[in-house]
């Protein structure tokens, strides 16, 4: 603050156009992705096409989808780390409800419920894990890393016993197929990834024009002084928790009908692609700060470095090691730029 | 590890000597050129209105501050401490108001704690182990050494800690208002302690703003005010709490107040027969326009009081607000027009990693959104509007509240609590940790907003606070309310103090 500047009342100016830090964060990650972009366009060969772009966000819709609800509960001081397992268990779930019952075997053999109810199960499946990791985050008040470490491994635990540790594949309905691989606008784009795009635009708006968002903030931010500022945290958490586990059952369908198979393996190590695109994107892991749109750019990052790496005709083996100098490099930019920004 | 000497001669040797101890801050002489010794085996108080200077020279004596000059002496040599393990390394042990135990460990291990032998880096078993458990024997032989921590009362954690400070060979511990979260029978145990303490020639300088523990445990009382030594003395020399309160207070208290017309006859709150862990059958009322203080000390019952009305923490009896029940939340009391600025600005009031703007909306949702959608103008639109009217010193509302000054913070949580349209407004310590101008400010928004028909109650633990702004000040003491005092320029100050000391109502020796 200048000294000319305290001689004046701050109303007379006009216009206030100072950013909030969250908005310059948001700016520097999308800026970082469109510079590695052009990096990587000038190193890899036909790296800088259409189609390219187009791929980075297409190939990664279903952690992106994930990173929406993660994000939501970071910014509100939790942990969701049981959204990879609730993939595998929606999934194998779908897979298992809608076999047809009889088959030759116990992995070919399932309830033959109709499709539509199928997918109800999972859901509802995936509701059981959120609601369990609302009740004992909010409820018993254990902290959120331990009991969804908890329930990520109870979710992908009852995969691995519906699908006796292999998976389901046999004995499905024809329509089982059909959501996960439909295409949209003239053959290019799946339904998973418009799907993806109408949760980024939903949670967006949710964000940034609610007041659901901007309770998420208050919450994360300073839970004590919320609650003695009348919001209800304990309900908001739970339906964080809730609104996480309905995307993380969505996308684990949507995968399980892409691949016609249910396997409880599938959506391994996506919760923590999840929670490093958030931080990538800005998101505080302490709370009460961060942005899906952030979260969205971070998850580019992490594509476009991945995706060079292998346009590199480097080895698929560096792969976690590239991932790893981006995390550091954009956390470390990140930390310098709001401290320079705030000196 | 406690020899017991009996020798009463031995009391007239000097363990600790500050000289000419001066600490300044910018603006302040927080400590000015204080002179006493302090003699070995003895209990040394403290005593002083807050500000006096107790906490400053407490803090130069274990190394957490430098004195600007002066000198301090223990047990005859120089002693210049620059943190607080050389001060204990000197033989000064602080007992703080924050127990500094681990409650994971066992009550040995902590005894132990920071002392253990090593070997190749595998602990190994000393003679240590055998010295500290034979001391906390003598100090209180009712703590098991193996019971975890965790599992011990406040008192008995207190006492594990002397413990620890009596086997590291501390000749001087320091006790800050060692009794505030202690129950009368705790107290009393701890008392035997500290006179077994003094018997095996430890010193034990002792501050407490209760003065009959002060007169039942003390042989020396010093006296500090506004940063200067006002007087050491033997307590069987000082003629009663009136004499000790006459020189802690001297005749200096400013008086601000003005008698105010605004105040109503509508009562708007009534409580009646407030208990709870610490509050003991409180009642009171508060009128329509009036403000009124709760003045008491550290541990009276005031944020309890605060708590309680906003719903916060469970009680029994009664409180309505304009004829009706407060809800038991604080959602409830926000919601009836009760609105509260929390004792602790940064841990319970302020969204610290958010912005001004951001702060401001938070208990008034209703006014804030329509049906769902959150109103950005109207943001935009209230954060300018406070941070003009109660001068925020800031050069943007999109500025982290983080960023800001303790005084401009303040101002941010108490524009949270006006945007709520609160009737009544409860303010714990609303100007704690503030520099003096923002303090005044404060106070001027809290007058206006009186003037303007609000009701206001002051929390405050600040003498002058409660007589400055208040038109009726509730005196509390230990949970109690023992006095109402009507504002005005003929306070009996000596019988305020009196009575938040403890002292029985209605009677000044």
């Amino acid at each position: 603050m200048s000294s000319i500047a305290e001689g004046f009342p701050p109303a007379a100016k006009n216009r206030d156009r100072r950013l909030s830090d969250e908005a310059f964060i948001t700016i520097l990650v999308g800026a970082v992705a469109v510079g590695l972009f052009l990096v990587a366009s000038l190193l890899v060969p036909n790296f800088f096409q259409f189609q390219n772009m187009v791929n980075l966000v297409t190939n990664n819709w279903a952690v992106i989808s994930l990173g929406v609800g993660v994000t939501f509960l970071l910014v509100s001081g939790n942990f969701d780390l049981s959204v990879g397992g609730v993939v595998a268990l929606s999934g194998v779930l779908s897979v298992w409800l809608a076999q047809a019952a009889g088959g030759a075997n116990p992995l070919s053999t399932g309830l033959g419920l109709p499709y539509p109810l199928a997918i109800a199960g999972a859901l509802g499946g995936a509701l059981a894990i959120g609601a369990l990791n609302a009740l004992f985050v909010v409820r018993f008040r254990v902290p959120s890393i331990i009991v969804t470490l908890g329930t990520m491994m109870l979710a992908r635990g009852v995969a691995q016993v519906i699908t006796h540790g292999s998976q389901r594949n046999t004995n499905l309905p024809v329509e089982f197929g059909v959501l996960g691989n439909l295409t949209v606008f003239g053959a290019s784009i799946k339904l998973p990834v418009v799907l993806m795009a109408a949760l980024l635009i939903a949670a967006v708006f949710i964000e940034k024009k609610t007041v659901f968002g901007r309770i998420t903030y208050w919450v994360g931010s300073n839970p004590v002084a919320a609650t003695l500022s009348g919001i209800d945290r304990a309900r908001h958490v739970a339906r964080l928790y809730l609104f996480s586990a309905t995307i993380a059952g969505v996308v684990g369908v949507l995968l399980a009908s892409e691949f016609k198979s249910g396997y409880s393996n599938r959506g391994t190590l996506m919760e923590f692609d999840a929670l490093v695109i958030a931080l990538l994107g800005g998101v505080a892991i302490a709370g009460g700060f961060g942005s899906v749109l952030g979260m969205f750019f971070g998850a580019i990052i992490l594509a476009i470095v991945t995706s060079a790496a292998t346009g590199l005709v480097l080895s698929p083996d560096w792969q976690y090691t590239l991932k790893a100098i981006a995390v550091f490099l954009a956390i470390m930019t990140q930390t310098w730029a709001l401290a320079r920004r705030n000196r | 590890m406690l020899d017991r000497i009996d020798d009463k001669a031995q009391q007239t040797e000097v363990v600790l000597s500050v000289s000419d101890l001066t600490r300044t801050f910018p603006g302040v002489r927080a400590v000015d050129a204080v002179s006493f010794s302090v003699r070995r085996g003895t209990v040394h108080c403290l005593v002083g209105e807050n500000g006096a200077g107790k906490s400053t020279l407490v803090k130069m004596l274990t190394g957490a501050l430098r004195p600007t000059s002066g000198a301090m002496r223990i047990n005859g040599a120089e002693y210049d401490p620059t943190n607080p393990q050389d001060a204990r390394q000197c033989g000064i042990a602080t007992l703080f108001q924050e127990l500094h135990v681990v409650d994971e460990l066992t009550v040995l291990e902590n005894l132990t704690l920071g002392m253990e032998r090593s070997r190749f880096g595998f602990l190994v078993r000393s003679d240590l182990e055998d010295r500290v458990v034979s001391t906390l024997k003598a100090i209180e032989p009712s703590i098991d050494p193996a019971a975890r921590v965790s599992s011990l009362s406040v008192a008995q954690k207190q006492i594990v800690e002397i413990s620890r400070a009596a086997s590291s060979g501390a000749s001087v511990i320091i006790m800050d208002e060692p009794t505030a979260a202690l129950s009368e029978r705790e107290v009393d145990r701890l008392f035997a302690v500290i006179r077994r303490l003094r018997a095996a020639a430890v010193t034990v300088i002792y501050i407490s703003h209760k003065l009959d523990e002060i007169f039942a445990l003390g042989d020396f009382v010093t006296v500090l005010r506004d940063g200067k030594h006002i007087a050491t003395r033997p307590l069987a020399e000082v003629a009663g709490r009136a004499a000790l309160i006459e020189m802690m207070i001297g005749r200096t208290v400013f008086q601000s107040y003005t008698p105010r017309d605004g105040v109503g006859d509508e009562i708007i709150l009534t409580a009646r027969g407030l208990t709870n862990g610490v509050l003991r059958d409180v009642s009171f009322d508060i009128r329509q326009g009036e403000i009124v203080g709760f003045y008491g000390l550290v541990g009276a019952g005031k944020t309890e009081i605060a708590r309680a009305l906003f719903g916060v923490d469970r009680f029994a009896g009664s409180v309505t607000f304009k004829g009706r029940p407060v809800g038991n939340s604080p959602k409830g009391a926000i919601a009836s027009g009760v609105a509260l600025v929390p004792e602790e600005r940064r841990t319970q009031g302020l969204f610290t990693s958010l912005t001004i703007r951001e702060n401001i909306p938070v208990m008034n949702l209703r006014r804030m959104s329509r049906a769902g959608i959150y109103r950005k103008a109207e943001e935009i639109a209230a954060a300018t509007d406070f941070v003009r009217r109660l001068r925020i010193s800031t050069d943007s509302i999109n500025k982290r509240a983080e960023k800001l000054s303790g005084g401009n913070q303040q101002k941010v949580v108490l524009a949270k609590c006006l945007f709520s349209e609160a009737e009544l407004l409860l303010l714990d310590e609303p100007t704690r940790g503030v520099d003096v101008g923002a303090k005044s400010e404060i106070y001027d928004i809290i007058r206006d907003l009186a003037d303007a028909g609000n009701s206001i109650a002051v929390f405050s633990s600040e003498l002058d606070e409660a007589l400055g702004l208040c038109d009726r000040i509730f005196l509390l003491f230990s949970g109690r309310l023992q006095a109402v005092v009507v504002n005005g320029p003929d306070v009996d100050v000596a019988h305020v103090l009196h009575v938040v000391t403890g002292g029985a109502e209605g009677t000044v020796e």
